[in-house]
């Protein structure tokens, strides 16, 4: 654990990597380095009972999936760079839970699929137990 | 717009002094253009012609006989007004507005606060043109040094005694004292004694008195005195020393007692529960109708927020005028009390547990569902709209079950001819009357604001009054023929003195009560007012006085819209009893292992015996329509949002009929409404009264006898009525100190 916070402090701006080879060698990395510090986040923000790891792993995997359809070098630099500074603030504790709940465990289908649902009850039901307001 | 035109006008001639002496002398009044003021006619240049003016409010002059209309010249424009009128109504016909205090005009005339001087021609004084008659070619100057003059004395004199505590006084920012001394008033008054006190009176839980504010406009005193019927108020001393007060040690005793709140032009009688609890500007107004008798006056909720922080009058010339009973007023405080905000189920311990809608509603359901049809049981309570109840009726009739009635409309109510459950005369044309004949209704407790027009009437005309019922109050002069039926046999067969009266009437009147349909009898004793009625020629093509006094707000939509029940004895073989905020239904006969909804706004009688708790809105929180007694139908609107998890009362049961299977075929009020218009179309007559097309005398005869039980008293105690009033703590100081 300790040593991924080093890695993370040590980090600094990386010269521009000259070809998308070496761009891509480097998410790689990030993804490592990523991967590497979930058991701290999760002890970080007990997120035992609410995430499995593989799940965070995931949901990291899927924001870099995100942008897998860019090509340019400087471009993923500095996604890695703004996704470095993130991973950054969430080693140091510098969000709360509900940040870290909110964007990578719930984010990913929304709040509205944890409320039960009745697939045969009609528009007006469903705005019915909303609210009084339709 | 009149007083500030002519705020504008004073506020233009008034200049600095020039001249550096005139610092030093301490000035008569600011406004030097009035140092010497000259008779108008002096003026030496011609006026240019004045601009066309519309009368004060865009009122419209109603002249009785074309030919005594005379004409007035107002700051030098013609108008032309019936004979009789007053100088102050010529000028409000010519669109000029005069300032006044002690002028109402709904009270007789006092003359004493002097603000509405006007200079007249030839008149070597400015006369008080309130109390002034107009005479055919008088030349009325409204705007003259003189007249600017004369009212800025009255302002120096009012202010002299009036205490400077402006922010401190609840009528702050409706003062018709503060309005007008800032237009008319001098910027300085030359007063340095001490100002005078008064002792504040004690005038009950609903009227506080600042009485040091009083500038004796006696407009109270003439209130209570002429319009509620009360000699409670009056004037004391002399002088300096005059004071408005009770004689002697007492409570006002009225049911329309509030309304000297605003009558009052200044803070001396400001109401008790609003005291220092908002400013007006900071108030939203929404325009609704009351619905805690069956008058519904018209009012103006002032909220805040969420909260309701107090009730307004708004004039009706047909239903209350402007004014409104006590408990219209001041009932408010019950709606923040003992509130239902959540879906609850009582578990087995016998305690409600809370749950959610779905949950809620699924239970109902299942439960509607294991019934038998015709053991299914549904009640409006008094307060239901229209829409709720029309889609409680539709929900019952699709699970199979018929029985559905209106609390207050008693067993096997007669919804079939209109006119035996409205007032056929109509509240404003109560005023043609000239006998009245109350059969079992106490209509100063059943509806304070028909009675304040009966009054009218009797004070008006001298119209007779006969009363058939139990001894009660009454402010008007009356006759108490007795107390049961059996007067009314007599009268029918011309053996009772009041009788002879009847007959002598050009426009008699008779009003039952709306206790007579909890009777056995009731048929019986409608045959004999219909004999009655056919005798004296109560209904004529042009008149007719055959009227029913109803109490509850519910009560003529729902006979309207036929919630008349299969079987009177349905209570007591239920098994499922849906109570729409019913809560004066007797359940004692109910069987014990029934299944009872509760859907209402307040945690009232009923919510002892129920099962599940469905949270409704109020009618402060939603939009709905109800019938008045005399069958105009007015809606109410949402003035303040809804509390906690409550949903509309017609939402809730188009969601049950989704639950339970039985989906209803509409999603929206407007949905509703042309359902409603199918069963009765009168009722999306909005704002509009629609006679009855049949009338009452098509009843078949009953064969019934009549009992010789007396009538009883309807509405027992009159601040607490249902449940709403019922949480009111200010309603039950009043029941406390002012029932009798």
């Amino acid at each position: 654990m300790a040593q991924v916070a080093q890695v993370l402090k040590q980090f600094r701006v990386q010269p521009n990597s000259t070809s998308l080879e070496e761009a891509r060698k480097r998410t790689f990395e990030f993804f490592k380095l990523a991967c590497r510090s979930i058991p701290s986040i999760m002890e970080i923000y007990t997120l035992e009972d609410v995430v499995h790891p593989s799940q965070l792993r995931a949901s990291v995997l899927a924001e870099i999936r995100k942008n897998a359809h860019i090509t340019n070098p400087k471009v993923i630099d500095l996604l890695l760079f703004k996704a470095m500074e993130e991973l950054k603030n969430v080693v140091d504790h510098s969000k709360q839970r509900h940040h870290i709940i909110g964007q990578y465990v719930v984010g990913r289908q929304g709040l509205e699929d944890l409320a039960p649902t009745d697939p045969g009850t009609s528009d007006y039901l469903k705005k019915f137990y909303n609210s009084n307001y339709f | 717009m009149g007083l500030s035109l002519l705020a504008s006008r004073a506020l233009r001639l008034s200049r600095i002094p020039s001249r550096a002496t005139q610092i030093f002398l301490r000035p008569i009044v600011s406004t030097r253009d009035l140092n010497t003021p000259e008779p108008a006619t002096s003026a030496a240049p011609p006026p240019p012609p004045p601009p066309h003016r519309h009368p004060v409010g865009g009122a419209r002059v109603h002249f009785p006989t074309p030919d005594d209309a005379i004409e007035v010249f107002v700051d030098g424009f013609a108008v032309k007004i019936p004979k009789g009128f007053t100088v102050l109504q010529a000028c409000e016909v010519a669109g000029v507005d005069i300032p006044r205090f002690c002028y109402h005009d709904r009270l007789s005339i006092a003359g004493n606060c002097r603000m509405c001087l006007v200079e007249v021609e030839k008149s070597p004084k400015p006369v008080a043109s309130c109390a002034m008659p107009a005479l055919p070619g008088m030349k009325i100057k409204t705007d003259t040094p003189i007249a600017k003059k004369a009212r800025e004395g009255v302002m120096e004199f009012l202010l002299m005694n009036h205490p400077l505590d402006c922010p401190i006084c609840d009528q702050g920012g409706e003062c018709d004292l503060q309005d007008q001394s800032m237009a008319f008033g001098s910027d300085r008054g030359r007063f340095t004694e001490m100002k005078r006190s008064v002792v504040d009176k004690n005038l009950g839980p609903l009227v506080k008195t600042v009485m040091t504010r009083c500038i004796q406009c006696t407009r109270c005193v003439r209130f209570a005195s002429e319009i509620a019927g009360v000699q409670d108020l009056g004037m004391l001393g002399r002088g300096s020393g005059e004071e408005i007060g009770t004689y002697v040690e007492k409570l006002m005793t009225s049911e329309l007692s509030g309304n000297v709140i605003d009558i009052c032009p200044v803070g001396a009688l400001t109401s008790k529960p609003f005291a220092f609890k908002a400013r007006n500007w900071e108030l939203k107004g929404t325009e609704t109708i009351d619905v805690t008798d069956a008058v519904g006056s018209n009012i103006r909720i002032d909220s805040r927020g969420p909260e309701v922080m107090r009730v307004l009058p708004r004039l009706n010339e047909d239903i209350n005028e402007e004014w409104i009973s006590d408990k219209t007023r001041f009932f408010y405080d019950g709606l923040k009390r003992q509130r239902l905000n959540d879906p609850m189920i009582r578990g087995p311990d016998g305690r409600f547990k809370t749950v959610s809608w779905r949950d809620a509603l699924a239970i109902v359901a299942e439960v509607v569902n294991q019934v038998k049809p015709e053991e299914i049981v549904g009640v409006a309570g008094k307060l239901s709209d229209a829409e709720s109840m029309i889609v409680l009726k539709d929900f019952l009739n699709k699970m199979g079950s018929n029985n559905i009635w209106c609390e207050g409309n008693g067993p096997n109510p007669n919804a079939d001819l209109r006119s035996g459950y409205i007032m056929n005369t109509s509240i404003s044309g109560l005023e043609q009357a000239d006998a009245f004949l109350l059969v079992g209704t106490q209509p100063r407790v059943e509806a304070a604001m028909v009675n304040a027009r009966i009054r009218k009437t009797v004070r008006a005309t001298h119209a007779k009054v006969g009363y058939i019922g139990p001894p009660t109050d009454f402010n008007y002069d009356h006759q108490n023929l007795g107390t049961s039926p059996q007067t009314l046999v007599e009268i029918a067969e011309g053996r009772h003195p009041f009788s002879a009266t009847l007959a002598n009437a050009k426009n008699p009147v008779i009003i039952l009560g709306a206790g007579i349909f909890e009777r056995m009898d009731k048929d019986a004793i409608f045959t004999v007012v219909n004999a009655i009625a056919k005798k004296h020629n109560v209904v004529r093509p042009d008149w007719n006085g055959l009227n029913t006094l109803l109490i509850n707000a519910a009560q003529a939509a729902a006979l309207d819209l036929g919630l008349v029940p299969e079987s009177d004895r349905s209570i007591e073989s239920a098994k499922f009893i849906y109570l729409m905020g019913a809560d004066d239904v007797s359940l004692e006969k109910l069987p014990n292992d029934a299944f009872v909804v509760y859907q209402g706004h307040h945690g009232d009688r009923s919510v002892y015996r129920a099962n599940v708790i469905l949270p409704a809105s109020a009618f402060t929180e939603k939009e709905g329509t109800y019938a008045n007694t005399e069958g105009c139908a007015q809606t109410t609107l949402p003035a303040v949002p809804i509390v906690g998890d409550a949903r509309d009362d017609w939402k809730i049961i188009r969601a049950l009929s989704e639950v339970a299977g039985i989906q209803l075929p509409y999603d929206s009020l407007g949905g509703i409404r042309s359902r409603i218009r199918t069963v009765a179309p009168n009722l999306l007559e909005i704002d509009e009264r629609v006679p009855a097309t049949f009338s009452n005398s098509l009843r078949p005869e009953s064969s019934q006898k009549i009992k010789p039980e007396p009538f009883g008293v309807t509405v027992e105690n009159f601040y607490m009525t249902d449940a709403i009033t019922r949480a009111s703590k200010i309603m039950a100081q009043c029941s406390a100190l002012l029932k009798k």
